[in-house]
């Protein structure tokens, strides 16, 4: 007897967390949005449409579609700079809403769009515009667009920097082949004995993209927390949010205590290294 | 695709319809000048002990470039990546006899992570672009930016300054908290520019005849597509209808260069498609990059000056095998190869061994003896293993900057001095140790 026959028959009933869910898409291809969502797109709009930056991008469209033409995103995915730049010229909340979904994220920000548009406008940028909205509004989508984040934004966020070298891993950067990620097998060294061989003292790391100082960090983070890169975060990811502060407190005690170890060299100093606090 | 008179037109137009509204400048280096009569910032000029070249620009306004007294402002993809690529411009200052620093007191522009994410806003990329104009300011040394989309954003940084009092004063407030003063450097120099003006003095150097190679080249877009305005045209490469940067210096050294249809197509990089969607990044650099400029130019390497294009074009081909793609061109920055060129060690200075196409056909091609030089390099990488002490460009740093950006005219002598507290980051000698 096969080894099918004796597994139990799959009941034709499903339970609640196995239906399906309704489909995302009506047929009028306008997704049905829930009361708190058309009131989150109200606001949206009405600050999209408030940004200084509108009214610098947005100077009009002869509807020639040389952005299109041009677009790297456009020969891969469901997307057109042309669409985004009249949902901004004038489009509503809904369609505004609708395209900050999913759609603005397949922007290559190569400004491609921008050098082709006869009209002078900055589609690049009033892109970027929209997706500043979806992250301080924390939408639901662009929390899982943005999932895979968090290392490079934690690097980003507390050195700086956007990659390191160990974070080129095997098993998430494969397809990079045995050159970019395998340094023990290819050279029979560690991923640290290489970057040793790195003739730049400050790249000699592979925790970040080179060695940033402690102060360097310290200001980089005063700047997010004066400008509301961190509020806009914390929206975003309140959890990663309260590590970077975390690992910040600790990094500025350890400032604090190099300043008494270097004291009598730090004396008399003047600038910024003399009354940065951290 | 847009020739450079198109690209003048658009340019122009899109000025013009500004300049109407009231509230836009039109060469913003003179709107600096007054900004700075009326005490609202700093202009950080170039001075003679900079040694300034001159170069044409998209509109054929002059921009000086500066050959000297350089801060280097590294890049967040190149280094961790692709670190040949500033070992080797460094190393093209040793060669040369220019001076520089290379500091951990630099952050990233953080315009990846803006570009890829939306993760920031306006007044902190000011901020951060303003903080390290001004940490490059007080050390006396010229910024010197290696990558295209740091030079982008930068402009539109220090146009955003110079048009919006409100982020000027939000920026100078926050650089207050930190003791430091609102600067803005006279112009933004792509490192490539630095390549362009000091060609004169690259070419008595050059070792290994280049006549035999085929380049193609990748134009990186955020150096001319972000503010196109100040983008190095000459009338001697492409007749000044495409920037002259790198394809100049690769023409200088002798090489050939050879067109294909999708030039003007970025690489697929995409910022965050790189990270986290890396299906269109090797697809849109397989299809429209690397295939055009195999088939249709018969390419021996690719030459591009932009971290992410570097690592979008190498990266993105060795999963081309699994798609009947199996291209496998090398790729590397215009520095990488002018210093193989000038005879630089492929695996010490280029380090070639980061790329993930393989560079030695095309090094056997120049003329280069690899197979010696990876034989030195193994040997080096053991003695590392074994506790050696690294060969370096410069003197390295001291334990104090592992805290605080010391400053040089705080703490540390001129460049021929010596620091009781720490080792002077200034390098001065004309050849380091690691050649």
């Amino acid at each position: 007897m096969s080894i099918v026959a004796n597994l139990p028959r799959r009941t034709l009933t499903l339970t609640e967390e196995e239906a399906p869910s309704p489909p995302a898409m009506q047929l009028t291809g306008r997704r049905r949005m829930t009361s708190e969502e058309r009131a989150a797109a109200s606001t949206i709009f009405e600050e999209f449409r408030a940004d200084p930056r509108h009214h610098d991008f947005v100077l009009g469209c002869l509807n020639c579609g040389e952005c299109t033409t041009g677009c790297p995103a456009a020969r891969f995915y469901d997307f057109s700079p042309r669409e985004m730049l009249q949902i901004a010229e004038n489009g509503d909340a809904t369609t505004l809403w609708d395209a900050m979904q999913e759609k603005i994220w397949a922007c290559c920000q190569c400004y491609t769009c921008n050098m082709r548009c006869r009209f002078g406008n900055d589609i690049a940028g009033i892109i970027s515009v929209m997706r500043e909205l979806s992250v301080s509004h924390g939408l639901e989508s662009t929390r899982k667009t943005l999932a895979p984040f968090g290392r490079s934004l934690t690097l980003l966020m507390t050195v700086g920097t956007q990659v390191s070298s160990d974070m080129i891993q095997p098993d998430f950067f494969r397809d990079w082949g045995p050159f970019a990620t395998g340094s023990d097998k290819v050279w029979g060294v560690s991923a640290e004995v290489m970057r040793k061989a790195i003739p730049l003292d400050v790249l000699q790391t592979t925790r970040s993209a080179w060695e940033v100082s402690v102060q360097t960090s310290l200001e980089l983070f005063r700047i997010y927390e004066e400008t509301g890169v961190l509020d806009m975060l914390r929206g975003l990811d309140p959890d990663l949010t309260e590590m970077l502060v975390d690992i910040i407190e600790e990094r500025r005690e350890e400032f604090g205590e190099a300043r008494e170890r270097f004291r009598a060299e730090l004396e008399g100093m003047k600038g910024p290294v003399a009354t940065f606090t951290g | 695709m847009l020739s450079a008179n198109e690209i003048r037109k658009v340019v122009a137009e899109r000025t013009e319809h500004q300049r109407g509204t009231g509230k836009k400048v039109h060469d913003v280096r003179e709107e600096l000048d007054r900004l700075e009569e009326k005490g609202e910032l700093i202009v950080h000029r170039i001075s003679a002990r900079n040694r300034p070249v001159d170069a044409q620009t998209l509109f054929g306004w002059t921009k000086r470039i500066p050959t000297d007294r350089l801060w280097h402002h590294k890049s967040c993809g190149q280094c961790g990546n692709i670190p040949g690529y500033p070992s080797s411009l460094l190393w093209l200052m040793n060669e040369t006899g220019r001076t520089y620093l290379n500091e951990p007191h630099q952050t990233s522009c953080t315009a990846w992570n803006y570009h890829g994410t939306a993760t920031s806003n306006p007044v902190a990329l000011a901020a951060v672009a303003a903080r390290n104009f001004h940490r490059a300011y007080e050390t006396d040394h010229f910024p010197l930016i290696h990558c295209g989309t740091s030079f982008g954003d930068y402009k539109e940084m220090r146009k955003l300054l110079v048009e919006n009092p409100d982020v000027r004063h939000k920026v100078r407030e926050v650089l207050r908290k930190m003791g430091r003063d609102l600067v803005v450097p006279e112009e933004i120099v792509h490192y490539s520019e630095w390549v362009h003006a000091m060609t004169p003095e690259i070419l008595p150097r050059q070792r290994h005849d280049l006549a035999g190679i085929v380049a193609t080249v990748h134009e990186p877009c955020h150096y001319y597509k972000m503010v196109p305005e100040d983008a190095v045209y000459d009338d001697r490469v492409y007749a000044g209808q495409r920037p002259a940067v790198p394809t100049g210096i690769l023409l200088s050294l002798g090489a050939q260069v050879a067109d294909y249809s999708t030039w003007y197509d970025c690489c697929g990089f995409g910022f965050r498609h790189i990270l986290s969607e890396r299906e269109f990044s090797r697809s849109f650099a397989n299809l429209r990059k690397i295939r055009p400029m195999v088939e249709e130019a018969h390419s021996d390497v690719a030459i591009t000056s932009d971290t992410g294009c570097v690592t979008t074009l190498d990266k993105s081909q060795w999963i081309g095998k699994a798609h009947g793609q199996p291209y496998l061109l090398p790729v590397l920055s215009d520095v990488q190869f002018a210093a193989l060129a000038l005879g630089a060690h492929p695996y010490k200075i280029a380090q070639v061994h980061w790329h993930s196409s393989s560079t030695e056909a095309l090094l056997t091609k120049m003329g280069v003896d690899w197979k010696t030089a990876k034989a030195d390099f193994q040997e080096y990488l053991r003695a590392l293993k074994n506790g050696a002490a690294p060969e370096l460009l410069h003197p390295a740093h001291g334990e104090i900057e592992k805290f605080f950006a010391v400053n040089k005219g705080q703490v540390l002598p001129d460049e021929a001095g010596t620091s009781a507290l720490t080792a002077p980051v200034a390098h001065v000698s004309s050849g380091g140790s690691a050649k």
